[in-house]
């Protein structure tokens, strides 16, 4: 047998695939997985709250001193908050909560919906209402969020953005933030468009069974939109709930359709 | 400093810190591709150079051969894997598939430490290498406990033989 030298074949152990593109095509398609995986997710807890049963949710939050982490003050007014959120629940037939009204002591005037039947209220909105017609919309606009139980659905959305940040931060020892960190956070972001409106409606509809009129029920959007315009600033209560000419006149809209009284006279606070 | 340009500059280093990785990625991409081609070249125009040298597999001095010395031949390469290998080969780690960022890398040490081989046996004066061998080890680092990987040794070997 006599030995003849051979070229080995090229490119026999090597895939053929461009570094590059493999590069790009793994980024995108575990990126891809992972966003789907995510929204799944959030989609499946939407519908998944639905079924928590509203007492099951008081519960829960019961163990959850939300009190603390929002720095309740011990105002004068918060009797007369509670008194009115009492007599406007009343027009909910069955509300499955217990309300309680929570006064904090921020500059910014806004109000919130927080699970477990706590409806926070800043100090700055009740200097700012001038009667109690106004006060008593915010109010119901916030027990029409209880009633679509929109700040469950928010809650359980906000979980698993939480819980995607820190899949993603993870490497780097991201943690997962609890409850009392997540319904803080909350509280910073608004609701979409339709769950907006279906609030109003629902808070309007309060304040008419209250009152037997709608009168003067937005008029302290209007001030703050009055103001946001001549002061060019963003408003904190603009910032989470809808402020624009549309809100008012889809308000309008809807109480001219339900045939109730636009004008009426105001309670005095 | 007016206001925009601060905040121009702010942005400007938010975003780096987002983008680093990524850049870094391309630029360890762009220098281990020119290493390795170079390399390789290295490899293509040795092995042209030795390629009349026989290396064989067989156990065994076949019969009629006259075999006047033998002894052992060896040659072992170390290569390591670049930030951007290592990235591929990590996002592998997480879904399976071929770790084909790692193939050219081995493919390259596999000649190479058979190239030092026959360049070893050729020093000593043989004609040929039987029983040749291929072994592959990992180099551990001290980082991450001992399991990070420093780079792997490649170890070629065989009885080099000289003919009567």
């Amino acid at each position: 047998m006599d030995f003849v030298p051979k070229a080995p074949r090229e490119g026999i152990n090597v895939s053929k695939t461009h570094p590059l593109k493999e590069a790009a095509t793994l980024i995108l398609g575990i990126c891809g997985v992972l966003v789907l995986l995510f929204v799944v997710l959030a989609v499946s807890i939407d519908v998944a709250v639905r079924f928590i049963p509203p007492d099951m949710e008081s519960k829960v939050f019961s163990s959850v001193d939300l009190d603390d982490v929002f720095e309740a003050v011990a105002d004068e007014r918060t009797e007369k908050v509670q008194d009115l959120v009492d007599r406007l629940a009343r027009h909910w037939e069955d509300a499955p909560y217990t309300f309680r009204a929570v006064v904090i002591g921020s500059d910014d005037p806004n109000a919130a919906a927080l699970p477990g039947g706590t409806i926070l209220v800043t100090a700055a909105l009740l200097d700012d209402v001038e009667t109690e017609n106004e006060l008593a919309f915010v109010l119901g606009h916030e027990l029409g969020h209880f009633k679509n139980r929109d700040h469950l659905r928010r809650l359980g959305r906000e979980t698993v953005y939480a819980l995607a940040f820190a899949a993603v931060s993870g490497v780097g020892g991201g943690s997962i933030p609890d409850l009392a960190t997540i319904s803080k956070e909350l509280t910073s972001r608004g609701f979409d468009r339709g769950q907006e409106r279906a609030a109003d409606h629902f808070g309007l509809e309060i304040v008419y069974k209250e009152y037997g009129h709608v009168g003067s029920a937005w008029d302290f959007f209007e001030r703050l939109a009055t103001q946001a315009l001549v002061a060019k600033v963003l408003v904190a209560y603009l910032s989470t709930h809808p402020a624009s000419d549309r809100r008012i006149d889809d308000l309008k809209d809807f109480a001219l359709k339900q045939g109730w009284a636009l004008e009426g006279p105001a309670e005095e606070l | 400093m007016d206001q925009d340009t601060a905040t121009w500059i702010d942005g400007c280093i938010g975003c780096s810190g987002i983008l680093w990785p990524f850049f870094l990625l391309l630029v360890t991409y762009f220098i281990g591709n020119y290493i390795e081609r170079r390399h390789l070249q290295d490899i293509l125009a040795r092995e042209a150079k030795h390629r009349s040298f026989p290396v064989v597999t067989f156990e065994t001095v076949p019969e009629g051969w006259n075999v006047t010395d033998v002894g052992l031949v060896q040659g072992s390469v170390v290569i390591s894997v670049d930030y951007f290998k290592r990235f591929l080969a990590a996002l592998r780690g997480i879904i399976g598939g071929r770790i084909k960022s790692y193939e050219p890398l081995l493919d390259r040490a596999r000649r190479e430490a058979t190239l030092r081989m026959i360049e070893d046996a050729r020093a000593r004066g043989y004609n040929g290498v039987l029983n040749a061998r291929l072994e592959t080890s990992r180099l551990a680092t001290g980082r991450a406990n001992n399991k990070g990987i420093a780079g792997v040794e490649l170890l070629a070997f065989g009885t080099g033989v000289k003919l009567g």
